[in-house]
This record gives structure tokens, C-alpha cells and sequence, in this order.
């Protein structure tokens, strides 16, 4: 959720050439090493997807309907007989695909925002980061719902809409971590010695506020695909048959009675992705700050 | 400490402008004809009418046109009709609006009562195991998606248990979409004040009554508790907005009659009239609110005034 | 976790506490739908969720038997000319409106006047036909004169979209929204958007002839008709009692028959016709062949009965059993029946095979378990070689859509699944007679028949040409039936609910229903 990312504030932190030192530490605390499992197998079964599952996400009548679940069909199956363990792998392509998309719009066009800003500062600034703080206040939730009510329910527009409402929380972060880095001694020197507009964002400024922003976008991706799912629960996301975990939740509400399974599968599928990211996030965070590290 | 509120008061009042910007461009921004797309009921709806109709809602003016008689029409208390059933619109979401404020309160005394003790908890107990224990429940907290949890808990306690009611928009109605939001919630309080007192211990002043060899719980309570309280209040205001956010979600899943309920359904008939008047209304509840907690700050800790 | 259980424990007792308070008011009728109503002016909508409720606070001049054809009710009796172009209405005398005033041929001259009202008509304007003037010849006399015949005024004054406003609602502020006044046998208390409905009887009410036993006024005090978009919400709801009568999740009706915890009513004769329409003005849905694949790849059939069990059933005709000129042996032998072998032979012909499929997008409006039929059909269409992708949508978009779509002469393939509801074939008129309610497939040849439909007085003579247009929709593909009834259509009572009877085109009715445990 966007909470999250509501309270996190980064230290900047150089991390080249500790790469390795970097990793070791975040895989050495519990939470760590539980968040990059959960990522790996999320990662597994998307690419394998297609060797694993027994059966076509999509195929209707594979089983009989409402089977609970067996050793034939793990998690059962659904409302027309397709298998739900199936649905649950090839859903997480649309998952990480989700996750991917609208972290990488939300990134893309928080960096440019938040650079600009920082470089150029003045009124652009102010317009800029103003606009972002306002935006910041409607939370996401809002602003998502207003993009889809603008483009219309579809998965793609889902992304879509999550990846703008996600803008203005990178366009923050990145312009804090810029400002940063430009008010540091080296900065101030290749400035001096004249170097372009160009050289000063893309050597400089940009891959020393990497880091901060990886973290940003580790817990990000966990926000967005939350943020999708809610939109498919809604009926705002996905639309059938897709195997979208919201939106298989979302169908599940008429057979609570009949399949109980169905609701606490994908249900329990995001929770674990969520918290997955969450943890990974969380422990990168933690490798990046000295403070909280020394203790 | 007046100019802080002025200026406070002036830069609301340009959000809420610029909120009203955004939603006239709205409905501009729409693919195809916004006219075409709300009329066109299947009987009666000749090309005279919905040129009618587009010169009613004014769309046939230069938009500048449009936002100034929009902004007129504001002014005047009247954010326009529904197109199903031709209602102000106003009247629309004033009927909602206090039943979404209700959900987002009791879901924040919900997550207060929940949040502050575990936060406090471990951050008092720091690196223990409850801290490790209470700490993993948060993460587990805000990873659960509201809507499941929602779900689940219609599941066990209205359905199974019959111990709420499930349908409706009454007191005994309020509690398990209070619940659902609050925990979720509850979760990111409960974080934000360990970190919050963890910085305050860290804290010169802290460090002093510890070398003066005080008892930890005094500390506890004189210290930390009261330094620490300031940014956790102002923190949980900011939460407020969150809060409303949310309970567009759980609003839906437990058929409380909020403006969540009323924005979701108006999105899949596409009635923009009360999509505007819900994006609008709810930007003004969430300018006002963080004002409030704004100007509470300000007036609890002098030193905000000057930043 | 300990915080967690005890806040759990403190929260149930205050909502045990906070319930039966609320336990103490029920009184009445407690109905639970879906949706919301858009609005109480019958001249400013057209969803059922409406229609039902105008039915209840409003009267009509005619009535409906349970076959649905038209009987008298608030006219006793009627008369036209020769030529059909005018037709006078004898009206009860002493009928009061819910205020106290007095029902007469002015309130009926004051409705149809208000709909007709060339600056603000109403929505279904075009269903009261060629209208020139009403006349009050007397209090208890109207005379209705038409510019040319109209078969479909008779039982367009059946239904409850030609509901009698009563004149003294005139000039009301709020009316449509907090004030209502008819003559039906509830009147309104109040409505909150999105919540619920309450209604009280209305004990001047006079039943002349509305399908119910109770001659007078209804026997509970109160009605509240309540909004619960959740199928599992409104099951647990009747269960706890909080709710009397609610459509049930469609996938436990099953389960709840056979267990016998709650009454299970299906409405009959609907008029609901649900059914295949193209976008015809581009490729590939131009081309008769392709809409007749999509025909045969379908297996209405099979996809009801895995959605619906035995609640649905296929239909054959483009308007739906109970309505004038059904015939299913008749629509069965023109319409494109499932044989997947025909629709890959025709889809062939037209260039299209297991590497190119055809491609379109299929329209499909949201609720009724809709969202699931879609999915079979798309998979059924699949199977053939068609891919659909499917566009849930809300039915008033759909209908813009349906109509953009037709106005637009390049894209993808778009067909949709499209429902009417209807007391007379003469929606097909409203749908296929140029320039078409969507503005879709139109033809002279099918003008011609479509306008004799509407003048032929003779029953026989018009159920013919009324079939001519079946067959030649049929056979074109150009509206292709699936099944009836479609939407809101099952109701479970609780046991303790006695009377409930629902009249054809889904009008639920109260005036018999008596509750057991409730005192009245």
C-alpha cells in the first residue's frame, strides 16, 4: 500500500563497488532472504509458467467445477472447471508484469521530474514540487481512479493509471536525493570545471541517486501491484479470462458459499508477493542505512 | 503565527483551484464524445437533443469559458446533474459524504487503539523477540490486501457467525469495514511510532536521563512518550488521507453507502458529472483535514513557524 | 495478537448491542436488490431497477394478466375506431392519489402531456407511439387520438413506463427524488441514494387489476427496499433475517431448493430477450457469414445450464416467450443453431482459419452472472477459431458503445450481448427500423415489414408479418436470440414470506404478501 512509501525516507549511500558486501547484508537478515525467495519464485514460476502448470489457465472443464482441492488439481478448481493452481502461475506473469510496468512509468517519469527540479531549481522548481505535494496529498487511490475513469477499465489502462498516480512519490524522493547530491563538494567542482547540463544529470546526479531510488521502487513494485489488484477486485483492472489475482478474487465473491478456496487462494497469492517485495525493500533499506545498520 | 495560517489558508484554497482545473479537463480528456458516451440512451435521444444537451453542460464553449462558468456555478453551490435520474449532484454526495468520514474515523480510532500501543511496545522492547514478533505482524499487516481481509472477515463474522449485520448503513454496519480499514492501517501506525520513538531515544536529552541513571519506564514517560507524540500526531493526520482512500475500496466490498461506493459505480456509467463532483470533494476533505493538523501543529511546536 | 482478539471480542459486543436496537425497527417488507433506482420520475429512466419501484408507488391504466396480455385496470374499459387512431379509456371513478387528491382523466391527460412535452420529453417517448392530443372529455373519460394506427399503444399502457403521475405533483420541487405521489398500492416515505427505499402502504389503494388476490390495500405497513450489491451479502442477509426477499447468489439456488431454508421464486414471462448484435457498417461483421459463424459457434444451451442450471432457458425468437408472435418451433427452424462444423465452413469461406483467427471484441454488460456466460461463449467461440475479447461494461455505456461502434466504419470486429425487455415485438421496430436504436443493420425490405407490424389491427395478420421479421432477422444474423430470462429474475423468500408473487416482465408484487413472524 501507499503507506508504506509514505514513511520511508532514504539516506543517500554510495553503493559501487560493495555490490557484493551490499547483497550479502540483505540476504543475511531473515526478512531479506524471505523477500528475495519470494521474488525468486514469483520470477520461477512466470518464466516456467508454461512447463509447470498441468493445464491451460483458460481451458474450461479441465475438472469438474468447484473440485476442492486434490492432488489432481492442488488448488482446485474454479466456477467452469479450469484448474486454479494453473491460473495462480500464469496470473503471476500478469502480476510481475504489472509490478514492471508501472514502477518503470512511475520511475521514468519521477526521475525526469524530480532532476529537472533539482537542477534547475527556481520557479520550475517550485511549480514542479508544489504540484508534486498537492498531488502526494490525494493520495494514489484517487488519482488512479481518475485515470480510469478517463481511459476506461482494462488491465492495460490499470497499469497505466497506477504508474501515473505513483509519479509524484518518485518525483519527491528523487528530487530530496538529487538536491543532496548537488549541494556536495564534487558536484560543486564539476560544475565548476564546466561541464554540460547533460554530463552534470547523467554522470553525476543520476547514478548517485540510484541507489535511494532502487529502494523506492522495491517497495513501489509491492504498491503497485497492490494498487492493480485492488483496480481488477474493483473491476476497474483485468478482464476475463485473464488469470489476474484481483480480479480472480473479485470472482470469487460469488462462491463463498461453494468454493471458499477460490477466495483464499489469489488472496493469499498477493499477500505473499506484497509481503515478499515488502521484506526485500525493507532489508535493502536497511543495508543501505549505516545508522540502522550499526545498531 | 497568523501569516503561517494565512499562507497555510492560501495554499489550500490553490489546490482546491487547481483541483477544479483538473476536473473540468477531465471530462475533456475522455476518447470519444463525453456527450455521446453519457446519453445515449437507446430510446428517444435524437441528434437535436444532444446538441441540447451539449450546450447545457456548455461544451460547446471555449473551455475557458466552460471553467469560468463552472467555477460560477461552483460558487453558487451547484456542481451540476446526475445524468442517471438528473440529481444535483451535490445533494448526491453530501447524502454520502458523512457516511465515508464515519468509516474513515472509526477505522482511524481503530488503528490508533491498535497502531500506537505495538508501536510503542516495540520500540520500548527494541530487539527483543516482541519486537521481532510485533514488527513481522506489521509487515504482515500491511502486505494483506484490504480487500481479502475485508472478505475474510465478511466471511467469518456476518456470514458464518451472524454476529454483524451484512447489509445496510447503520452503527452495528460500521464495524467490520472500521475493522478492515483500521488494521491495514493499524500496521503503518504502529511502524511509524516505533521508528518515530526509536529517533527520540536516540535524542541527546534521552541520552542524558540515561546517564543520570533514571528508571527506564520514567524515562519512558516523561521523555520520550511526550517528544516523541508530536510527530506521530501530526503523522497520523496525514494518514487521514490515506484513510479515505482506502475506504473506497472496503466501502465497496461491504455495501456502505459512502461517495467510494457512489465513484465506482459512476465510473462504470460513466456519469462524469458525479465523478468530478466525488474527485472534488474528496480533494477538499483531505486540503482541510491536513490543514487542521497543520495549524494544531503549528500551534503545539512553536519552531514549525519559522521552517 | 492478544490486542487483536480482545479488540475482536469489544467490537462484537458493541455491534451485538448496536444490532438488536436496530433488530427492534423492522417492521414490514424488507426487499433487497442490487442496484438503485436512478430516479422515481417513470419519465426519466428505463432500468427494471426502476420500473419495479414506479410500479409500486404508481398505477397504469391497464394491467396485465399473468400471460401478459393487457387488461383493464385503472380504465375499466376501452374503445378505439376502425382505423386505430383513436382510442378512449372509461376511468374508475373515486381512485385517490396518495396525497388525498383525486385520480381523474386529468391526470392522465397531465402524464401524457408531461412525456410528450416536446422540451423536456421523456426518455421513452417514442413507446406512446404517434400521440397527437389528449382530450378530457370527462373526469372518468380520455380520449388518446393518433396521428396513424399504433398496435403497441395497448400494451405500452400495461407496463409500468406509462405509470400516472398524479397531477398535483406538478411544479413540486424534488419530485423524482423526495417526492412521488401516485395512486399504486405503496406510497413513498423517503429514499436515500444508494441505501435504501421505504414505502408505507397506502390504504386508499384499489386494486382493479393487478395480479393479486388483495383487492384493497396491501396487508404489512411498510415496504424498505434496500440496496446490497453483494449476491453472498443479500444470501447471509435472508438468512439472519435482516432481509425478507433478495435475488440469491444464482450458483446456491441449487443448494437453498433443496435444503428448503428459503422459498425460491422464478419469474415467468419476462419478455427478456438476451441476444448477439454486430457492429454491421465494417468488416468482419458486415458480411452475413461471419455474424451466422458466431451463430453457430454458439451453444446458448450448454453455456446456460452451466451458469444458470434450469433458472434460464434458451430462446429461439428475437422476442421472448410470453410476448406476441413467440414461437420457438417457428424461430427454430431460421435461426442459426449451434453446429461448430458450419461456423469453421463459413469462417473459411471468408479467408479465416487456425492461423488468422477473427478478431473482435465482445461487448457484455456487468451483473446477473453475465461476466461468466461471456467467458463460456468466448471459449465456445475459441473452439471454432473467433477471438473474442470481452468488454464488461455498465448497460448504459453499453449502449452508447453498441451505437458507436456501429458509427464507426474501420477497427476491429465488435459484437455484443445485447438485452431487451419488452411487451410487444414492437421493439424490434425500435431496434432494426432505420435509423435503428443503435444505429445498426437497417434495410427497406425490413422498414416495409417493421411498419406493418404497427398498423395491422387484425391479431393474425400482424403475428404473420410479425414472424416475417423473425425469420428475415434470423436468417441474416442479424439478431440472434439466446436465452430468457437474463437479469434479476430469481427471488428467495424466507419462509416465513407468504403472497410473494412477481407479474410478467418481472414486477415483483406485495399487495398479497403477508410475513408470519412480523406484526403488521
Amino acid at each position: 500500500m501507499t503507506e508504506l512509501l509514505h514513511e520511508i525516507s532514504v539516506p543517500p549511500t554510495r553503493v559501487s563497488g560493495r555490490r557484493w558486501v551490499f547483497l550479502r547484508r540483505v540476504v543475511a537478515t531473515p526478512g531479506g532472504s524471505a523477500g528475495l525467495a519470494v521474488l525468486l519464485l514469483l520470477v520461477g514460476s512466470a518464466l516456467f509458467a508454461d512447463l509447470v502448470a498441468p493445464y491451460s489457465p483458460i481451458k474450461m472443464g479441465v475438472g469438474k467445477r468447484f473440485l476442492p482441492p486434490s492432488l489432481a488439481f492442488p488448488m482446485g478448481t474454479d466456477e467452469f472447471g479450469r484448474d486454479v493452481f494453473s491460473r495462480i502461475l500464469f496470473g503471476s506473469r500478469l502480476t510481475l508484469m504489472i509490478g514492471a510496468i508501472a514502477v518503470g512509468i512511475s520511475m521514468s517519469a519521477g526521475l525526469v521530474i524530480g532532476l529537472v527540479a533539482a537542477y534547475r531549481g527556481g520557479w520550475i522548481e517550485k511549480v514542479l514540487m508544489r504540484t508534486t505535494d498537492m498531488l502526494l496529498s490525494f493520495t494514489e487511490t484517487l488519482i488512479a481512479l481518475a485515470c480510469v475513469a478517463v481511459l476506461g477499465p482494462s488491465l492495460a489502462n490499470a497499469m497505466i493509471a497506477v504508474g501515473i498516480a505513483g509519479i509524484p512519490l518518485y518525483a519527491r524522493t528523487c528530487h530530496s536525493a538529487a538536491l543532496v547530491e548537488r549541494s556536495k563538494p564534487y558536484f560543486e567542482a564539476s560544475v565548476a570545471a564546466g561541464a554540460g547540463h547533460c554530463r552534470l544529470i547523467v554522470l553525476h546526479l543520476l547514478p548517485n541517486i540510484l541507489p535511494t531510488m532502487i529502494v523506492v521502487a522495491t517497495l513501489g513494485i509491492s504498491s503497485a501491484i497492490l494498487a492493480a489488484a485492488a483496480l481488477s477486485f474493483l473491476g476497474l483492472g483485468a478482464q476475463p479470462p485473464q488469470p489476474e489475482w484481483g480480479a480472480m478474487l473479485s470472482g470469487a465473491r460469488d462462491y463463498l458459499n461453494r468454493g471458499p478456496w477460490l477466495m483464499a487462494v489469489p488472496g493469499l497469492a498477493i499477500a505473499v508477493t506484497v509481503l515478499g517485495f515488502n521484506l526485500l525493500g525493507d532489508a535493502v533499506r536497511t543495508a543501505l542505512d549505516p545508522r540502522e545498520a550499526g545498531e | 503565527m497568523w501569516f503561517f495560517i494565512l499562507g497555510r489558508l492560501a495554499m489550500a484554497f490553490l489546490t482546491i483551484l487547481a483541483t477544479t482545473v483538473a476536473v473540468t479537463l477531465l471530462i475533456h480528456l475522455v476518447p470519444g464524445d463525453p456527450v455521446q458516451i453519457m446519453y445515449a440512451q437507446s430510446q428517444g435521444t435524437t441528434p437535436e437533443q444532444i446538441e441540447a444537451i451539449r450546450h447545457g453542460l456548455g461544451l460547446d464553449q471555449p473551455i475557458y469559458v466552460q471553467y469560468a462558468s463552472y467555477l460560477w456555478r461552483l460558487a453558487h453551490g451547484d456542481l451540476g446533474y446526475t445524468i442517471r435520474g438528473h440529481q444535483p449532484v451535490l445533494d448526491v454526495i453530501l447524502q454520502r459524504l458523512p457516511n465515508t468520514l464515519a468509516l474513515a474515523a472509526a477505522a482511524m480510532v481503530v488503528a490508533i487503539a491498535i497502531g500506537l500501543p505495538v508501536g510503542f511496545m516495540a520500540a520500548w522492547r527494541r530487539g527483543s523477540w516482541l519486537d521481532t514478533a510485533l514488527m513481522a505482524g506489521a509487515i504482515a499487516g500491511i502486505s494483506i490486501p484490504g480487500f481479502w481481509l475485508g472478505l475474510l472477515l465478511l466471511l467469518v463474522f456476518a456470514v458464518d457467525l451472524g454476529w454483524f449485520p451484512v447489509s445496510g448503513t447503520g452503527p452495528a454496519n460500521l464495524v467490520l469495514p472500521a475493522v478492515t480499514l483500521g488494521l491495514s492501517n493499524a500496521a503503518v501506525i504502529a511502524r511509524m511510532t516505533r521508528s518515530s520513538m526509536i529517533d527520540t531515544m536516540r535524542q541527546d536529552f534521552v541520552r542524558t536521563a540515561e546517564a543520570k541513571g533514571l528508571p527506564k519506564a520514567t524515562i519512558l514517560r516523561r521523555h520520550v512518550l511526550r517528544a516523541g507524540l508530536v510527530p506521530i500526531v501530526t503523522m497520523i493526520g496525514l494518514q487521514f488521507a490515506f484513510m479515505m482512500g482506502g475506504a473506497i475500496v472496503v466501502e465497496n466490498i461491504f455495501s456502505w453507502n459512502g461517495v467510494g461506493r457512489m465513484a465506482i459505480e459512476a465510473i462504470f456509467q460513466r456519469d462524469y458529472p458525479v465523478i468530478q463532483g466525488f474527485i472534488l470533494a474528496f480533494a477538499t476533505v483531505v486540503v482541510a483535514v491536513s490543514l487542521i493538523v497543520d495549524v494544531i501543529y503549528a500551534l503545539v511546536d512553536p519552531r514549525i513557524r519559522r521552517s | 495478537m492478544i490486542a487483536f482478539k480482545g479488540l475482536i471480542r469489544a467490537v462484537a459486543v458493541a455491534g451485538a448491542i448496536s444490532l438488536s436496537v436496530a433488530g427492534a425497527e423492522a417492521k414490514g417488507i424488507v426487499w433487497a436488490r442490487y442496484g438503485d433506482i436512478d430516479t422515481l420520475d417513470p419519465h426519466r429512466a428505463t432500468s427494471t431497477l426502476s420500473l419495479q419501484v414506479w410500479s409500486l408507488i404508481y398505477d397504469t391504466l391497464l394491467a396485465t394478466d399473468k400471460d401478459g396480455k393487457p387488461v383493464p385496470n385503472l380504465a375499466e374499459s376501452w374503445t378505439s375506431n376502425p382505423a386505430g387512431t383513436e382510442y378512449t379509456f372509461k376511468l374508475h371513478s373515486g381512485v385517490k392519489c396518495a396525497d388525498g387528491s383525486s385520480l381523474d382523466a386529468n391526470d392522465v391527460k397531465y402524464t401524457v402531456d408531461r412525456a410528450l412535452d416536446a422540451a423536456n420529453p421523456s426518455v421513452t417517448k417514442a413507446s406512446w407511439g404517434p400521440i397527437s392530443k389528449v382530450d378530457v372529455i370527462d373526469p372518468t373519460t380520455v380520449k388518446f387520438t393518433l396521428d396513424k394506427p399504433f398496435v403497441a399503444l395497448v400494451p405500452f399502457l400495461a407496463d409500468s413506463f406509462s405509470s400516472i403521475i398524479c397531477k398535483s405533483n406538478k411544479g413540486v420541487e424534488g419530485f423524482g427524488t423526495t417526492s412521488a405521489v401516485g395512486s399504486g398500492p405503496w406510497k413513498l416515505v423517503s429514499w436515500t441514494k444508494g441505501d435504501k427505499i421505504v414505502l408505507a402502504r397506502n390504504p386508499d389503494y384499489q386494486n382493479f387489476g393487478k395480479l393479486a388476490d388483495n383487492k384493497g390495500a396491501p396487508y404489512m405497513d411498510g415496504l424498505v427496499i434496500s440496496v446490497v450489491p453483494e449476491p453472498q451479502a443479500r444470501l447471509a442477509a435472508l438468512k439472519t433475517g435482516e432481509v425478507d426477499i433478495a435475488e440469491p447468489p444464482l450458483d446456491d439456488v441449487e443448494a437453498l431448493k433443496s435444503s428448503g431454508d428459503l422459498k425460491i421464486t422464478v419469474a415467468e414471462n419476462t419478455g427478456q430477450n438476451v441476444f448477439w448484435e454486430f457492429a454491421v457498417h465494417r468488416p468482419p461483421f458486415d458480411d452475413a457469414r461471419a455474424r451466422q459463424a458466431v451463430g453457430y459457434a454458439t451453444d446458448a444451451a450448454d453455456a446456460i445450464n452451466l451458469v444458470y442450471g434450469d433458472l434460464s432457458l434458451p430462446e429461439a425468437c428475437p422476442v421472448s416467450r410470453g410476448v406476441f408472435g413467440n414461437d420457438q418451433e417457428f424461430c427454430l427452424k431460421y435461426r442459426t443453431n449451434y453446429d461448430p462444423e458450419k461456423a469453421k465452413a463459413l469462417l473459411k469461406e471468408l479467408g479465416y482459419g487456425p492461423d488468422k483467427p477473427l478478431e473482435t471484441s465482445m461487448l457484455v454488460w456487468t451483473g446477473g452472472n453475465r461476466q461468466k456466460l461471456a467467458e463460456v461463449f468466448q471459449a465456445q467461440l475459441a473452439e471454432v477459431g473467433i477471438k473474442a475479447d470481452i468488454e464488461m461494461m455498465d448497460i448504459g455505456t453499453m449502449n452508447a458503445r453498441v451505437r458507436q461502434e456501429n458509427e464507426t466504419p474501420t477497427g476491429k470486429g465488435s459484437m455484443d450481448m445485447m438485452t431487451w425487455s419488452w411487451y410487444d415485438p414492437d421493439i424490434l421496430y425500435a431496434l432494426w427500423h432505420s435509423p435503428g436504436a443503435y444505429r445498426g443493420f437497417t434495410s427497406p425490405e425490413l422498414d416495409k415489414m417493421l411498419d406493418e407490424t404497427r398498423v395491422l389491427t387484425e391479431p393474425e395478420a400482424r403475428k404473420a408479418k410479425v414472424q416475417e421479421v423473425f425469420k428475415y432477422l434470423l436468417e441474416n444474423g442479424i439478431h440472434i436470440p439466446l436465452y430468457t430470462p437474463g437479469w434479476e429474475w430469481v427471488f428467495a423468500e424466507r419462509p416465513t414470506v407468504e403472497g410473494f408473487h412477481v407479474a410478467p416482465f418481472v414486477y415483483p408484487v406485495f399487495n398479497d404478501v403477508k410475513i408470519t413472524d412480523k406484526k403488521s
